[in-house]
């Protein structure tokens, strides 16, 4: 495509600043709002400058425990993540080896557990969970995430693994290494991007959700998502601890989008779109 | 391959026997207020309730409206950013960078932060809106505007999304048939039209295709916003499944509407996947 013209560029960019306001504006609110002293909170015009208070975050892990619950989502997504990355990556291994015209059937399958609503599977966890006494318990959500961040990590290390040249595992294998010593060796440290990125995709889904741990959580396991959304209920709208506890929330997210947009596609597309 | 199969178990055990037993709930009567009452087999009579009740009807009626408005929205101006921010022009990888912000934050926080600035009379985006001319507009509390509210937040979040992957697809075309096409004296409009839109196809099909299956699934901002209110104007399929489940307790019916949706998202996962493999043989 040609260089656009001084013309054309200042709209490109007058377009562009209009959509950076307006998609922006939403999160500026939300950081600026939870430093935001209550009394001039909803002040018109809104107050632009002001003495920063960190009250709202003060009381966010003194007067709640925000903290814990804090915690508790730390443990469901790492755990998550941890049992996602090593049961998706290893099948993911077989699906991008083995030459069968089944196997995209099989991929396809694993794919489709990722996109069934969660609300028709909910009731089912609840009786299942509330059975085995699992219920407000951070393995319950640690199992039900996994439900969708294994098919994730399989479509995601697939790709990965395919991108692995052969001819390097075959000369391991004439070296005299088993099966699972080249995997473990040759091609997993190769496809070790792969591995950081799937991780980050589990480690955000399961930190930002939110359903399953409003249903399936008391307030032992409660996570961050369902905490902030009780202050709304309890408090008399807080609205200060709401915006510091969504700040707390929305960091990796942020964190993530700002060093590694450039697999984002691949992510969210499930591989659809390179 | 022993490499599938943990995988393939896992997934087994806490996907498909959930579903198998949401199957076998769907053709009981299980009222979970009353624990010790039989669960009795009902045969089809949970989905003759299911399919024959307003409530239902109206739930999937809503649910496609949201996803047809959201849907359209979002491909108009998620094509139109991703036209433009990959101009060859200073700034632009900063720009698409920043505006995929959204993507990444939790529903929940994104209802959250509609809902602080649609709040009646205090909510800033009314107050905004007056710079326009515009009377303050009852967002989340009129039924004729609930939905557009909803709307309007997951457009916010998920426009980006449409723009990433056309952006991705777009600095991937060739370059030679705009070449021809411009020798030829087209204008820009024509390019677009009959030389760029074609070569995306395959794209915003697949994408269009996740975001519907997305769509479909929409919960959290809902819950947040309006709770399928006022009235039952924004109550989406999960939330009157929900509503069912944990409301009345009727888990019965709850599970044979879950089955009822979910063989609707199985028609259209099938449909995602037939268009798939067709690009990959094309």
């Amino acid at each position: 495509m040609n260089k656009p013209s001084m013309q054309q560029a200042i709209l490109v960019y007058a377009l562009l600043g209009i959509a950076l306001i307006v998609f922006l504006t939403p999160i500026y609110l939300i950081a600026s709002s939870s430093v935001k002293p209550s009394p001039i909170m909803f002040q018109r015009p809104p107050a632009m400058l002001f003495e920063p208070t960190f009250e709202h975050y003060r009381d966010l892990f003194t007067m709640r425990p925000f903290g814990k619950f804090i915690m508790n989502s730390l443990m469901v997504a790492l755990g998550s993540t941890a049992f996602s990355v090593f049961f998706g990556s290893i099948a993911a291994y077989a699906i991008s080896r083995i030459k069968h015209k089944r196997m995209n059937d099989i991929a396809f399958w694993i794919l489709s557990m990722r996109m069934f609503p969660p609300i028709a599977v909910v009731v089912p966890y609840y009786i299942i969970f509330k059975t085995a006494g699992l219920l407000d318990t951070p393995l319950a959500l640690i199992i039900v995430y996994s439900t969708a961040n294994i098919p994730l990590t399989v479509w995601l290390m697939k790709g990965f693994f395919d991108e692995v040249p052969r001819a390097l595992e075959e000369a391991a294998a004439v070296d005299g290494h088993g099966l699972i010593s080249i995997f473990w060796r040759v091609t997993l440290p190769l496809a070790a991007p792969g591995l950081a990125v799937s991780a980050v995709f589990c480690f955000i889904f399961s930190w930002n959700e939110f359903l399953f741990a409003l249903m399936l959580t008391g307030s032992e396991a409660q996570t961050a998502t369902v905490a902030v959304m009780s202050f709304w209920s309890s408090d008399a709208v807080q609205w200060g601890r709401i915006m510091a506890g969504s700040f707390v929330i929305l960091i990796p997210g942020v964190v993530f989008v700002l060093t590694c947009q450039r697999w984002l596609v691949r992510g969210l597309t499930m591989g659809s779109v390179k | 391959m022993i490499f599938l199969l943990p995988a393939m178990l896992v997934l087994f055990l806490t996907t498909i026997y959930p579903m198998l037993y949401a199957g076998y709930l769907s053709f009981r009567s299980y009222d979970l207020a009353k624990p010790f009452v039989p669960r009795v087999f009902v045969g089809w009579s949970n989905y003759q309730q299911v399919l024959t009740s307003g409530d239902f009807l109206n739930a999937l009626s809503i649910t496609f409206q949201l996803m047809v408005i959201t849907l359209s929205i979002q491909l108009v101006v998620g094509v139109g950013l991703a036209l433009l921010v990959t101009q060859r022009l200073p700034g632009m990888g900063i720009a698409r960078t920043l505006l995929l912000i959204p993507m990444m934050i939790s529903p929940v926080i994104v209802g959250l932060v509609w809902l602080f600035l649609y709040f009646p009379e205090l909510g800033y985006l009314n107050y905004f809106l007056s710079f326009v001319g515009l009377d303050p507009i009852p967002w989340i509390t009129s039924p004729n505007w609930a939905l557009w509210a909803i709307a309007i937040a997951d457009i916010w979040q998920w426009t980006p999304f449409i723009m990433m992957g056309t952006a991705a697809a777009l600095t991937s075309l060739s370059p030679e048939p705009y070449e021809a096409a411009r020798i030829d004296g087209n204008t820009r409009w024509q390019v677009f039209r009959h030389v760029t839109l074609p070569q995306l196809k395959p794209v915003l099909v697949s994408l269009v295709f996740l975001r519907a299956i997305d769509a479909f699934k929409i919960y959290d901002i809902i819950f947040v916003l309006t709770k399928g209110g006022p009235g039952d104007s924004t109550e989406v399929l999960s939330l009157y499944i929900y509503r069912q489940s944990f409301t009345f307790w009727q888990m019965g019916v709850g599970a044979a509407a879950s089955f009822v949706s979910l063989i609707i998202i199985v028609v259209l996962i099938t449909l995602f996947f037939k268009s798939l493999n067709r690009d990959q043989t094309a």
